[in-house]
């Protein structure tokens, strides 16, 4: 029976650890994939060369900062007006909503990760864009704004749930024990259950940002695709994405083609960074404190 | 005998379940009393009734009258005007598994403070006196900043008493305090319990008969809903 149980533990640990094998080196074969197959751009340009001209293919110049740039605009700035949206939201529906409206919410919100980007790319167009037109009477409306707006309604419902989520999982002794010192409403947010989501909210931003820089759709439809260095949030730009998914359309073997995989490393490192980062907050958020502000 | 809380024909439902059936008492100010019985009788529930805690729950449904005899005004707490703030400072509870706040020993009872909106000049002395009322500042002087989990079992229900009694309660609920708590631990409780029944009233829900003979001054059953 013992040796039974052993052999099914060996089998279990064996299957696990190929899976991680397999998952890993599939991962860095993708990696490997973009190096190798992006090298006859890196042996004619180097990385400086890469990250400091402007782009125009017409002039041997293949630079793709300005794409970085547009790509850093439209992220950030969807985060900075979805992130206090999704907190608002969340509290809402955790603490302030009457239970129906609460759970009616959560359902909508639910609902709302499921809709295809493209559909939020036609409200773009057909909605925002003009709006933005006709708000500031400048340019197309295709813009970083624009883009951003979109990518913020996008990226809010995954936030939000990761958000409520958080918020489940603080223990109701902690809540009793506020609530039994006369903790109000606002005091048991912002001492009990903010404080212990903390870990849940920085999640949930950081898995929405991983979601607006891997977004192609709403950066290809609205953001308006200039190649030009952008100087204001009016300005159209091209995402990294947006680049990738418009020179694979036309192309297949030139220098500029080969810039994808520029593009794709550095979307690829990126989000490594952001998951190295997730899994640096969750082994942190398990260690006890030594509160040293009293 | 002088008392300091009165129930009038109380009745509680949790959903179509009735939990505490037409209860009327009394108890007696600067006393402890047990309230004693089998699990699911509605002990726990009934203190609740006393600090509104059960509000917070959902599904729940109330009826009858609850007042209480503090600065020699009889309030019912289930007026229009009493602020839920106000009474659960009035009535402390503690609580069967200590529940210290994942924070600092020393903002474990700062925070009522400052929720209370009292000064913050005063909150290192009341600190320290709500510590050493609870026998916990010689453990614990040293370590004020650390972490209120890495106390040991009874040393955080000490800290939670220390907690609830920092805002100088008039009553303290007490839902079974030691039952998660060894001998020694739950011994070192019910002393610290002794010491401050000059300062409050305490009601303790209790199902060691032995600890209830140590410290009680009156006993109520409860059974099914019904207190004796």
């Amino acid at each position: 029976m013992k040796s039974h149980v052993k052999r099914q533990a060996r089998g279990s640990r064996a299957l696990f650890f190929s899976a991680t094998v397999v998952g890993g080196v599939l991962t860095l074969s993708i990696f490997a994939f973009m190096v190798i197959l992006g090298l006859p751009l890196f042996s004619t340009h180097s990385l400086t060369l890469l990250l400091t001209q402007k782009w125009a293919p017409d002039q041997g110049l293949y630079g793709i900062f300005s794409f970085i740039c547009g790509t850093c605009a439209v992220v950030s700035l969807s985060l900075l007006v979805a992130f206090p949206l999704s907190l608002g939201n969340a509290i809402l529906i955790h603490l302030i909503a009457p239970r129906r409206l609460a759970r009616f919410l959560h359902q909508v919100v639910k609902m709302m990760t499921g809709i295809p980007t493209v559909i939020y790319g036609f409200v773009g167009i057909f909605f925002l864009v003009p709006l933005v037109r006709e708000w500031f009477s400048r340019g197309s409306g295709m813009s970083i704004l624009s883009a951003a707006l979109l990518l913020a309604l996008l990226i809010s419902p995954t936030m939000i749930l990761v958000f409520l989520e958080s918020f489940a999982a603080i223990p109701v002794s902690h809540i009793r024990a506020l609530e039994a010192l006369g903790g109000t409403r606002r005091q048991k947010l912002v001492h009990v259950i903010l404080p212990g989501a903390r870990t849940g909210i920085m999640t949930g931003l950081l898995l929405a940002s991983g979601r607006a820089l891997g977004d192609t759709m709403i950066a290809l439809m609205v953001a308006g695709n200039a190649t030009a260095q952008p100087e204001s949030l009016l300005d159209s730009v091209r995402t990294l994405t947006a680049h990738i998914a418009l020179v694979m359309a036309a192309d297949f073997d030139s220098i500029e083609f080969k810039t994808i995989f520029a593009c794709g490393i550095i979307l690829y490192l990126w989000t490594a960074i952001l998951t190295l980062s997730l899994r640096h907050l969750h082994f942190n958020s398990t260690k006890p404190s030594h509160d040293q502000s009293f | 005998m002088k008392k300091i809380i009165e129930i009038k024909n109380l009745s509680f439902y949790y959903g179509k379940q009735q939990i505490l059936d037409n209860i009327s008492a009394e108890f007696a100010a600067s006393a402890i009393t047990a309230i004693t019985g089998p699990s699911g009788s509605g002990k726990s529930t009934f203190l609740m009734t006393i600090n509104r805690l059960w509000e917070e729950l959902n599904g729940a449904t109330m009826s009858g009258r609850v007042s209480l005899f503090l600065d020699h005004e009889k309030l019912d707490i289930y007026g229009r005007d009493v602020s839920l703030s106000w009474l659960r400072r009035k009535v402390g509870m503690v609580f069967q598994i200590p529940n210290p706040l994942p924070m600092s020993i020393y903002r474990n009872l700062a925070l009522p403070l400052r929720m209370a909106g009292l000064p913050k000049e005063n909150f290192g002395q009341k600190v320290e006196t709500a510590l050493k009322q609870a026998f916990l500042w010689p453990e614990v002087k040293d370590r004020l900043r650390d972490d209120a989990r890495t106390l040991s079992g009874g040393q955080q229900q000490r800290l939670c008493i220390a907690r609830a009694m920092i805002l100088e309660p008039a009553i303290l609920l007490l839902d079974e305090p030691t039952s998660s708590l060894d001998e020694k631990a739950a011994r070192e409780i019910e002393s610290l319990l002794l010491t401050l029944k000059d300062q409050c009233t305490q009601l303790m829900v209790s199902h060691d008969q032995a600890q209830v003979k140590r410290v009680a001054d009156e006993v109520m059953e409860m059974v099914a809903g019904r207190m004796s």
